[in-house]
């Protein structure tokens, strides 16, 4: 933890934005099991259930922004450990360990409570490897700051 | 002009992302406020409609969600008898549609009969754009006089025929255009006041006593599912029920205009009002989110806003900056709402689906225009608390500090 690029608020922030996603993807197939009498309400509601997919997609998008600025602010940080010994490599297996550490514990939080409300375990799942490939995607971005 | 586009283009535009991030935050607050103005609006106008067919003394039938209709058992003279019964005790309102004829026309649109009769017709008052009001004393075996839709008048002008092969009085009959409809006539479900069908296509078609004897089961027994009985007291309601329970083996409860209210107070209120709370809801958690990526914005960029501002770009200049940034990223977003609007509108006329076929600038109707107005002002609120917010960012760091990050 002491070489992570990651502060406490940082941790938060990721953490924030992985819940965020989870809960609308959770909160959609929610709604999906709702009885629901009201014909105004369901007309309502469908517009966004046709789309759940799409939107919560969209939303991932917070996501990346995170890893952006996040990486973005981190760029003298990786320039400095790197000239005191560290290695570019090495930087980023931590940087990658710790984003799926997060990922991880917000799954667990999600599937904890999918097993609760009797939902498919699977349901969440997909935010996994859309997550997955961000952090792929945002490693680039360290190697890019290895000549600062 | 030029400080603008310079500040667009080497400050936000090099950090792209943040950018879409907010027009996509921005996109899902006004497809969520647009739906749900939507929503509001068609219920509202849902409701509007019902004031003219839902008054003092007016009962409106509905049959009992645990009746269900057997066709075999429900014989013609069992529905002629009920008719018979209203006939002679009651003045009623009666409607009728969904039943689909093809008619050539040059839009190729499967044409939609809807048949009401005086009382149902001088309760609604159409507008008509072309010719004259219907005529309920006719001859049925000559020509019919019709109103057509709009859809239809460039077919078939007023003074024309149209020849109809089958029918619900089981022969083809003849109807003659008496007037044209005022575009985007509609009628909204009494059950689902936010749905409606379109006239557009549509012909409107007077049926009075004599016709509705001579009509086949389907019109009949449609008709009654929606009729209004006027100016009558509740026993004789009670009477009309026991009368089609015995003649078709149905339970219809017929409603007043108190009951219908209450109803509506209790049902469309009470689900506009978990509408409204859940739309303000997401807005706040999305414009939440829109702060935060504004701040992330100002952290990023804070030492090129910083280095303007020390040689000589004022607070006030860089707050209109933001705001025309603002402002252009809330139209990229007008415009794709606008898209996914006249996509879904337009796609009614590719696919032909004739009851909801709208007029006007791709299909885009009052209530969308409405919509997307009610939108961009949430969109200059979400704007004004997003843009300021990252003024009070950039003004609570010095000048001398933001040049040195």
């Amino acid at each position: 933890m002491k070489k992570s690029l990651f502060r406490l608020t940082d941790m938060l922030e990721l953490s924030i934005a992985y819940i965020f996603c989870f809960f609308l993807n959770l909160l959609f197939d929610y709604v999906k099991t709702l009885d629901l009498d009201a014909y105004l309400l369901k007309a309502f509601l469908k517009n966004f259930i046709d789309y759940q997919s799409l939107i919560v997609l969209l939303f991932t998008f917070v996501v990346i922004v995170f890893h952006y600025q996040m990486l973005y602010r981190k760029n003298l940080e990786i320039f400095c450990r790197i000239l005191v010994g560290d290695t570019v490599f090495n930087i980023t297996i931590r940087y990658i360990l710790d984003c799926l550490t997060i990922l991880i514990f917000v799954y667990l939080l999600s599937a904890f409570i999918n097993v609760h409300l009797n939902f498919n375990l699977t349901g969440n799942f997909y935010l996994v490897l859309i997550f997955i490939t961000y952090i792929l995607i945002s490693v680039r971005q360290v190697r890019k700051y290895e000549n600062f | 002009m030029k400080i603008f586009k310079y500040i667009v283009s080497k400050i936000f535009l090099r950090k792209a992302i943040l950018g879409i991030g907010m027009v996509l935050l921005l996109c899902m607050a006004n497809y969520i406020t647009f739906t749900a103005v939507r929503s509001i609006l068609s219920t509202f106008q849902g409701y509007q409609e019902t004031r003219y067919i839902n008054q003092e003394g007016f009962y409106i039938a509905n049959l009992d969600p645990d009746s269900h209709i057997e066709m075999n058992t429900v014989r013609e003279n069992g529905t002629q008898a009920v008719y018979d019964y209203i006939n002679n005790n009651f003045n009623y309102a009666f409607y009728a549609d969904g039943f689909i004829v093809s008619v050539p026309n040059i839009d190729d649109m499967e044409i939609s009969l809807v048949y009401m009769n005086k009382e149902y017709y001088k309760l609604n008052q159409f507008e008509l754009l072309q010719g004259t009001d219907l005529e309920f004393d006719y001859q049925f075996d000559k020509e019919i006089p019709v109103l057509i839709g709009k859809g239809l008048s460039k077919t078939y002008p007023v003074g024309s025929t149209i020849e109809i092969e089958e029918s619900v009085l089981g022969r083809p009959i003849t109807l003659k255009v008496q007037g044209i409809l005022k575009q985007n006539a509609h009628h909204s479900n009494y059950y689902a006041l936010n749905s409606k069908i379109y006239y557009n296509f549509s012909v409107l078609f007077p049926v009075n006593e004599e016709f509705i004897n001579h009509a086949n089961i389907d019109l009949q027994l449609n008709g009654l599912m929606d009729i209004t009985i006027l100016q009558t007291t509740k026993e004789e309601i009670s009477n009309l029920s026991e009368v089609i329970k015995d003649n078709l083996g149905l339970k219809f409860n017929f409603f007043s205009q108190k009951e219908n209210y209450n109803y509506i107070n209790k049902y469309y209120f009470h689900t506009l009002k978990i509408i409204s709370i859940t739309t303000i809801i997401l807005l706040i958690v999305i414009t939440c989110l829109s702060i935060w990526n504004a701040l992330v914005s100002v952290r990023l960029m804070l030492k090129d806003f910083t280095i303007n501002l020390l040689v000589g770009l004022s607070y006030s200049k860089l707050k209109k900056i933001f705001y025309g940034y603002f402002g252009i990223l809330s139209f990229i977003d007008l415009a794709v709402i606008f898209i996914i609007t006249a996509f879904n509108r337009y796609g009614c006329w590719l696919r032909k689906d004739a009851t909801f076929a709208t007029y006007g600038l791709f299909g885009l109707i009052g209530m969308d225009w409405l919509a997307l107005l009610l939108v961009a002002a949430s969109d200059i609120i979400i704007g004004m608390i997003v843009v300021e917010s990252m003024l009070w960012k950039i003004k609570k760091i010095p000048i001398s500090l933001g040049v040195l990050q």
